[in-house]
């Protein structure tokens, strides 16, 4: 910052001006005089992450991932309100999911312990319960309202809940997590769950209510955690079960309605390869200034 | 001096007496030191608390506490149009020449900038802290200086490294920027006549305990310190949220006998605080300027701070111990100071102080920036409104938008309350305050 010392003026009545506040108006120079050294501690950029083409493509596999998992629950909530599905075989699907969440949490998990299945479990069991109670209220909770308004306020929840998603960790955090799940991520969850209580509320009879509702929030809250427990095992495992839930996905979607499949496969693209091309593209517009005036940064932690 | 160039100048900000700070300060000792060169000088503020109307303060300085309620930090509630009226008012029963801004977030300093240049007053505005650029605060409240400074005619910032902030922040032009540091009232903090046994050395630290302050850093500063010079004491001043780090701290490492902690100390006392100790030490993350280093060296004290903003240009090198913010460094400074203490003589030091600072000075480098002022170009709207528009794609046209809304509403109330039924004020005339001795000394040099 400095620049007093060494190289001596060649006229002496005009001394270098330097850059202090002390000492009154610098002889010869003006309050507003402007140096060439002025701008000089500022840094442009300096925190730019150069970006990989093909990373950025496997991270946005998450993205395209719950897209699928969303898509599916869908798929399954139309063939329920068509009776395509019967209670009991989703019954029978909700118990099979539980089954093999369980299994991939288990198989993922660093070290076992009986205790926190155990206290899973009791969890579960009271979540179970709790849900089967409540089933007869959900049932007529919106019998005054239209078909039409339901859907269109599922899809808007829905819709919201895929932009406040947490993609890169999960919700509902595996025990003994450290951060807490900001207020967006709460938002979207609930935002899903609220969903799957209007569609469930078209439904004929409390055991349909009942096996929907369990369903939708096993996917909505669990999912993301197996996601995410199968995304810190393996990466490779990760990208193999995201692109069998995107062909299961497209092929179930595909027998729903032609544009619907057109509309996921369209938005899977797009997630896939356009968004990250489009990132790195605007990188370059990338404006950013540090300097001396920057507030300056702690090396240590503060632990309140 | 002569009936033309004394200035009539109104002083604008939200941070005045009886708040108490850096700000408040400049404002006082500036406008002080101008009431003595002969200018009229008036301050606007807002009511605080019950103190709501017109106040005389030493010297004959008037100041309008105009009854608007502070919101939040003591700052007024922004209403873009609210202030017009009282504003008005005021400019024309003063007939002021020149209204001038103090600090960027003070929303009734740009309310006030912004109608005075509405009705065509010349303006100057004062910076006087540093911003960053990342976060959603300090790109708001960019945008908001960025349109008072889009109108100003001079700028006058405490410090070069604010300057080069200013500019960064406004866009304004550098040449409009003046940098005119803060100064010290040398007779106020004077070394205690008997120097203190180095026996024992003492370190003083007065600041709010608060993280920009760098509470933190002092948390894992103080037990190292206190661990490698057992002869060293800790006085600390000041309150905040990080003062229960502080005490932790102190039990943790069992130093409680070695580290005071005085809790909030009044500005009147600062100087005894200030005279019983060897070394101060700032540990500032942020400062554009920091008077409170000024305060201590007044008093004779060897400086350590963090190099942060605009603290390296404040006093000559071998008055203060520059560190890094990590508190490696700062304890190698430490280390140096101590070593370096049996070299420091107070008085010296203080003298010193005096020639290097002096609030006169700041008040005559202020009157060259009013002349300056004053000299640019009378300019009607039409004129200025592109001026605006260059602030952004959006944020122009609003600016604008705002700018003619205010200048109708202007018209408006020229209207309904004609300049004739406003009476103007007949001045004040202080008794001595031209030939004669002033009655208090503000470091005449």
């Amino acid at each position: 910052m400095e620049s007093i010392s060494k190289d001596e003026i060649s006229i002496p009545s005009q001394p270098k001006w330097r850059k202090v506040a002390y000492g009154g108006m610098q002889p010869g120079y003006s309050d507003n005089y402007t140096d060439e050294s002025f701008l000089e501690g500022m840094v442009m950029n300096a925190n730019v992450v150069k970006r990989d083409m093909l990373k950025v493509m496997q991270d946005s596999v998450s993205i395209s991932q719950y897209i699928c998992i969303v898509a599916l629950v869908v798929c399954v909530w139309t063939y329920t309100l068509g009776s395509t599905i019967t209670e009991t075989t989703l019954l029978l699907l909700d118990s099979c999911l539980l089954g093999l969440g369980f299994v991939v949490l288990i198989l993922t998990a660093k070290r076992l312990s009986l205790h926190l299945l155990f206290h899973y479990l009791l969890n579960i069991a009271f979540f179970i319960s709790g849900l089967y109670i409540l089933a007869p209220i959900y049932c007529t909770l919106t019998k005054s309202i239209s078909s039409d308004s339901i859907w269109a306020l599922t899809v808007l929840l829905l819709l919201v809940h895929l932009f406040l998603h947490d993609y890169s960790g999960s919700t509902i955090r595996p025990p003994g997590a450290l951060t807490n799940p900001t207020l967006t991520s709460n938002i979207s969850l609930n935002a899903s769950i609220v969903a799957s209580v209007l569609i469930a509320s078209r439904l004929p009879s409390r055991l349909h209510v009942f096996a929907v509702m369990l369903f939708s929030l096993q996917i909505f809250l669990f999912a993301p955690l197996v996601a995410y427990c199968i995304k810190k095992y393996s990466f490779g495992l990760h990208l193999w079960f995201s692109s069998g839930l995107m062909l299961v996905a497209l092929g179930l979607v595909s027998t729903l309605h032609r544009l619907l499949f057109g509309l996921l496969l369209g938005l899977l693209v797009f997630v896939t390869f356009v968004c990250p091309y489009w990132l790195i593209r605007i990188q370059e517009y990338k404006f950013e200034i540090n300097g001396p005036w920057d507030e300056a940064k702690l090396c240590f932690d503060v632990t309140e | 001096m002569t009936e033309q160039k004394r200035h009539r100048i109104l002083m604008v900000s939200d941070f005045f007496y009886p708040n108490f700070g850096g700000v408040e300060n400049h404002i006082y000792y500036l406008s002080q030191c101008l009431l003595k060169l002969g200018h009229k000088v008036i301050v606007m503020t807002h009511a605080y608390g019950n103190r709501s109307g017109v106040r005389y303060m030493t010297g004959g300085l008037k100041v309008y506490y105009i009854p608007w309620k502070p919101f939040l930090m003591q700052n007024t509630l922004p209403t873009f149009f609210g202030t017009l009226p009282i504003l008005r008012t005021i400019l024309i029963r003063e007939n002021i020449s020149l209204v001038h801004g103090h600090q960027a977030f003070s929303t009734l300093c740009h309310e006030a900038l912004m109608h005075a240049r509405t009705m065509g007053y010349k303006v100057v505005f004062t910076d006087h802290s540093l911003y960053g650029f990342a976060d959603v605060g300090s790109i708001h409240m960019n945008k908001v200086l960025q349109f008072t400074l889009a109108d100003v005619s001079q700028a006058i910032c405490v410090s070069h490294t604010s300057k080069e902030n200013t500019v960064l922040r406004s866009g304004l032009a550098p040449e409009k920027v003046f940098v005119i540091p803060n100064a010290v009232d040398t007779a106020m903090f004077k070394p205690a006549s008997e120097r203190l046994s180095r026996n024992e050395i003492v370190i003083v630290v007065i600041s709010r305990l608060v993280y920009r302050k760098g509470a933190d850093l002092l948390v894992e500063v103080i037990p190292e310190v206190c661990c490698l010079y057992p002869n060293v004491r800790f006085i600390i001043g000041g309150d905040g949220p990080k003062r229960v780090r502080l005490e932790e701290m102190r039990e943790k490492h069992n130093i409680q006998d070695r580290v005071d902690m005085l809790g909030a100390v009044p500005h009147a006392q600062v100087r005894s605080v200030l005279i019983s100790g060897h070394i101060f030490l700032n540990s500032s993350l942020t400062e554009a300027f920091c008077i409170a280093i000024l305060e201590a060296a007044s008093c004779g004290l060897l400086t350590v701070s963090t190099r942060v903003g605009g603290v390296p240009e404040v006093l000559p090198d071998d008055m203060i111990m520059l560190a890094e913010p990590m508190p490696s460094d700062m304890i190698n400074a430490v280390g140096k100071a101590i070593r370096m203490l049996p070299m420091i003589d107070p008085q010296v030091m203080h003298l010193r102080m005096k020639s290097l600072y002096s609030w006169y000075d700041v008040a005559k480098r202020t009157e060259l920036v009013y002349d300056h002022a004053l000299r640019c170009t009378d300019e009607n709207l039409l004129q200025r409104l592109p001026r605006y528009l260059s602030c952004g794609a959006w944020a122009g046209k609003l600016f604008c938008l705002i700018m003619i809304i205010n200048f109708l509403l202007w018209h408006l109330l020229n209207l309904l309350k004609p300049l004739e039924g406003i009476e103007e004020v007949p001045d004040f005339v202080y008794p001595h305050h031209q030939h004669e001795e002033p009655p208090f000394d503000l470091n005449q040099r």
